[in-house]
Formats: C-alpha cells, structure tokens, sequence
C-alpha cells in the first residue's frame, strides 16, 4: 500500500548523511545502525562526537541536513568509567514540516507524497552520543538556541544527572523541588536505592538489619 | 497599569493536574508567562534502574492515568529493540488494536475535560460515555480497568478474549456515529466557537523547532505522524490516513486542535475495524497465555554496551524510551531508563503561546494542548 517511508529510502538517506559527515574528520564518527527488535529493523544514523565539536555539528545539521527536531537529551553516569564518567547521548529527528503553502489567501494542508522522498525530505532518526572524561563538573555546549526543544531537556538532564550545558539560559531545577541541595542530582549513581531485591524489602522494612556496607545509601 | 504576576495552580481548574503556571498580566491582557513543574515527581526513571524489563512495564502504564497503554506499549518496543526479540505478527496486530482503543479513549477523555474548560458540560458527560466502552474493551484484553500492563516483551499478555472482535466491532460503529453527535454539539455552538476560534495561533514549523509533535502539529496543517515517518508495528498494512486540519493562515487556532483529535478518533477506530478483519489466524482464535503465536522468546539480561530506543506517536505526541542495558544483576536491570514525555516539551511551548491573549483565554488554549502531568513529571 506503500503509506509509509520504506527501509529502502531510509538507508540510502542515511548513508548520504554519513559520507557527508566524514568532512569532519576524526572527531566526529558516524555509522549507520539498525534498530534490532521488533517487526522492522530500520536504519538510524548514530554520531559519535567529542563534545567540543558538538555545536558545529548541530548548526550544520539543522542548516545543511535539515534536522528540525530535537527528541530528547540523556545523561549517564558511569563511575567505573575513567575516561567516560559521564555520557550525554541526544535523539534527533528530521520531519521534513513546514508551514502549510498559502495561494490566494487560502491555506492548503499538506499531505505528503510518501513514495516521493527522498534526500533531504526523508524522515530520519539520529541518536548523537558524546562522552566526557571523570570530572566533578561535566559539561557540554548547549544547542537550545538551536532546536528550542532542547531547553527543556537540557534542564531536566542538568537537574536529574547533573549534566551541565555551556550557554544555556534559564538553568534550573525542574523537577526537584527548588530548595534540593547544591550537587544532590539523584540520577547520579552513587545515590543507591536501598533494597535491591525483595527479601531484603519484605525480610527488613524497617532497616534494623543494615550492613555496614549499606551506609550512605538513601533508604 | 503596573504588570503584576499571578499564580495559576497548582490547584486551578486549568491546570489538568498538579502544577503551577505563573502568568504576568497587564490588566487582563497576558505578557509573560513560566510553568513550574515537578509536583508529583516520583522518580520513575531512578525506580526503573532497580527492577527487571517485565516488571517497568508496571511503572509505564502509570506515567499517564489517561493513556496508559500507549505508554506501556512504548517502552515495550524499546525493551524489544535493547534485547533483540522478534515479534509474532498477530502480537502486532493485538498490541495495535490496544493501542488505538487507549488513543480513542485518551482523545475521548481530553475532550471531556476541554468542554467545562470552555463552558459546556454536556461534552464532558457525552465523552465519559463513549469513554466508557473503550475502557470495557480495554477491561477485556488486559484486566484492569485504568492501568493494564497488557504488554509484554515479545508479545502479549493475553489473545483476544473470545467473541471480542463482534463487542468491539459493535461497539467501534456505534462509536463512529457517536462522534457525529459530538461534531453537532460543539460545532454549532456559540459559545463553544467563540472561545475557541481565534485565540492560540500556533505555527507548524515553529512547534517542531519547540518540540512539539503528534495532534498539535497535525492541527496546524502538516501530516507528520511518527506512525508512518518512522514506521514500527503494522500500520502500513492497515487503511488508514493521519488526520490533518487545515489552519488559518496565522496557524492553527484551539478549534484545529480540537478537529484534528475528533478526525484522529475516526481514523483509530477505522483502523481497529480493518485490523479485525486483517489478524493472522483470525479474530476469532484464542491462544492460550504464552503461546509462540502470541508471544516470542525474550532475553532476560542485557550487556552492557547494548542500548535501545524507539519513537512511538502517544495520544500527545511522540514519546519515546531510551534504554541502556547492563545494569545491576548481571545485566537483569537495565543501567539506565531516560523517557521522552511531549507533555513535559509542550508545556513550555503552550504557556508562551498564551503570550497576547486574555486571562479567559488560558484555559482554552492551555487545555487545547492536552496536558497530562503524570508523564510530565515522571
């Protein structure tokens, strides 16, 4: 029935973007992936990029690749990690949405030609990853400025994990309550659940059981 | 006249939920605006790091009391695509007829709630009705009336129960004339056209630059839709088109947004009709629980290195689960659960879109979005 974008137009799409991502040289790595599960495995473009070289990417994204969309922003935590401790990884979209055209005075909704896209039209998916060395203060170059619906996001990634981002305006706490510590960002791993299986819980609600090994952690 | 700001919330009729809105008005005009969220943030995505992928389903279905399946059902396909699991054919089709009856529903409710909000309370006793049959077919496949964890990684909890497909196509054309009751009430409506024509302009590039996608995008004359843009499930098998208004030429206005959702109703009960008729094996079979056809083989243990994620279309937007594997217990957690929420990326954008209009206007155009503070704050 073809109402919807094929594997086909996706993957050659996506392997455009990457030949054009190699003008960036080693800093920027890009691959195509597919997804693995479910009734399709459809490809997605996965960037991987030192965070240095993270706005010039974004800006040539958004202007030379068209990618209008900015899905959501993740911060990992990795202690063991020496020289990967904190890891931001964004989701991108490309849509391909524009204003609906105006001929004499009247608006006409687009409907779009499926079978027809192509290049720069294709809905893409991208999933951006930067990693950032052990540090007590990580942090990345903001791109709200660039797709505003990263703003957001980049709140919620500073308040939860305590990711940084380098020039965004407005930070502050979204989800905590405003009065939450300075540094207490509870997606941090060093915060441990305390029970972590259910015979602990069942056995022990009250705690008198502790092992010394368990102190610190947030009951 | 001096601006002044006033507190809306987090107790207001306008809010939908648990939050705060902090308007500056000048006289009665709107000037500035700030949400201020995260009341009943309960920390999901921490609780997640600590409980194995068949036991978050749990947590998912209750991030929205009005959508829970859409929610349940997109993190089950990022669950699916972190462990690499195949999935029967006539899983699909079961998940995507749960799937449509809960945007139904979900559709049904926010129109429910957006009648008092502009001064007809006939709609919200209409809707509740209509509700109420979706919620029955839902009763039927996962159990539960609000919260189904219907779902599972691979498949499906339960098959169709037996003579569901005649209930629901029963049920699905009654609903279809149902809507046109809906469409005479608030179209020829007075009061219900002067609050809503006029205010709230959203533009459709300038939503996607904000991040905000599904109906509200749609409404403002762009057929984007992630079901087809970014194909997952058996949509393409299926006769059926996305909803898509045509705005003004200032964008679309609260009217739009309450059309697009009334069409989209129309297009997912379609779309379960055509699915019946279309179900590998029948809509008539019953396989036991844990049947192959029902449900594939999954994994338990994610290494570490393995992600996953996927873009699902919820009854507000796109939302999506990002996943990392290798978590606690050998890999039986998963390391890292971060979760999209449209609501959470609207929020922002409809308090500036309010920016001009009146004080009256907040509830129109503020409930014209849909706002769902469970998934918000998570």
């Amino acid at each position: 029935m073809g109402n919807e974008v094929s594997a086909k137009q996706i993957l050659s799409a996506a392997e455009e973007i990457v030949k054009d991502v190699a003008d960036f040289g080693d800093a920027v790595q890009a691959e195509v992936r597919n997804h693995t599960g479910g009734r399709r495995k459809n490809p997605y473009v996965f960037i991987e990029v030192a965070a240095s070289k993270w706005r010039e990417l974004a800006l040539w994204l958004k202007k030379s690749k068209n990618v209008d969309y900015c899905s959501m922003v993740t911060g990992i935590h990795w202690p063991e990690k020496a020289d990967a401790t904190w890891q931001v990884v964004v989701h991108l979209l490309r849509t391909g949405v524009v204003n609906p055209p105006v001929t004499n005075k009247r608006v006409h909704e687009i409907k779009v030609d499926i079978d027809g896209l192509s290049g720069n039209s294709v809905p893409m998916e991208f999933e951006i990853s930067m990693s950032i060395p052990d540090t007590r203060e990580p942090s990345v170059p903001s791109v709200a400025d660039i797709w505003v619906g990263a703003d957001w996001n980049e709140k919620e990634t500073w308040d939860l994990v305590g990711i940084n981002f380098d020039g965004h305006v407005g930070m502050r706490r979204v989800l905590l309550p405003h009065d939450s510590p300075t540094g207490y960002h509870p997606l941090q791993k060093q915060h441990k659940l305390r029970y972590h299986d259910f015979n602990e819980m069942y056995d022990d609600p009250q705690g008198f059981g502790r092992k010394p090994e368990d102190s610190g952690r947030v009951k | 006249m001096a601006e002044m700001w006033i507190s809306m919330g987090p107790q207001h009729p306008m809010t939908h939920g648990l939050w705060t809105l902090k308007v500056k008005i000048d006289g009665e005009t709107v000037v500035d605006t700030e949400p201020d969220l995260g009341y009943i943030h309960r920390g999901v995505e921490k609780i997640c790091e600590a409980r194995d992928f068949t036991q978050i389903t749990t947590y998912c279905d209750r991030l929205c009391y009005a959508s829970a399946n859409t929610w349940s059902h997109a993190y089950i396909y990022a669950a699916e695509d972190l462990l690499e699991v195949e999935v029967p054919e006539r899983a699909e089709y079961i998940r995507m007829v749960a799937v449509e009856l809960q945007r139904i529903a979900s559709h049904l409710m926010w129109l429910g709630a957006y009648c008092p909000d502009v001064g007809n309370l006939t709609g919200l006793v209409w809707c509740l009705r209509e509700r109420e049959m979706m919620m029955d077919l839902l009763q039927e496949l996962g159990g539960s009336r609000m919260h189904y964890n219907f779902p599972r990684v691979g498949g499906v909890k339960r098959d169709l129960p037996i003579g569901f497909a005649l209930r629901c196509r029963a049920k699905l054309k009654l609903f279809l004339d149902r809507i046109q009751e809906y469409e005479a009430l608030l179209d020829e409506s007075t009061i219900f056209l002067v609050r809503t024509q006029g205010v709230g302009y959203a533009k459709a590039e300038e939503m996607i630059n904000h991040g905000v996608s599904g109906p509200n995008v749609r409404a403002a004359g762009h057929n984007y839709d992630v079901r087809w843009a970014h194909p997952y499930s058996v949509y393409d098998e299926l006769d059926w088109e996305p909803a898509v208004e045509r705005p003004s030429i200032k964008g679309s206005d609260c009217y739009d947004r309450y059309r697009v959702r009334v069409e989209e109703m129309r297009q997912s009960a379609l779309m379960i009709l055509d699915g019946l008729d279309k179900i590998p094996g029948g809509a008539d079979t019953h396989y036991q629980p844990g049947d192959p056809a029902i449900i594939g083989k999954a994994p338990a243990r994610a290494a570490e290195g393995q992600t996953g994620f996927h873009h699902f279309e919820d009854s507000r937007g796109e939302s999506m689960f990002y996943l990392a594997g290798g978590g606690e217990e050998r890999g039986k957690h998963p390391y890292r659960v971060s979760i999209r929420s449209p609501m959470f990326i609207t929020i922002p954008y409809a308090s500036k879109c309010m920016i001009g209009y009146k004080i009256a206007d907040i509830p129109a155009i503020m409930g014209s979005f849909d706002p769902c503070i469970g998934e918000t704050d998570r």
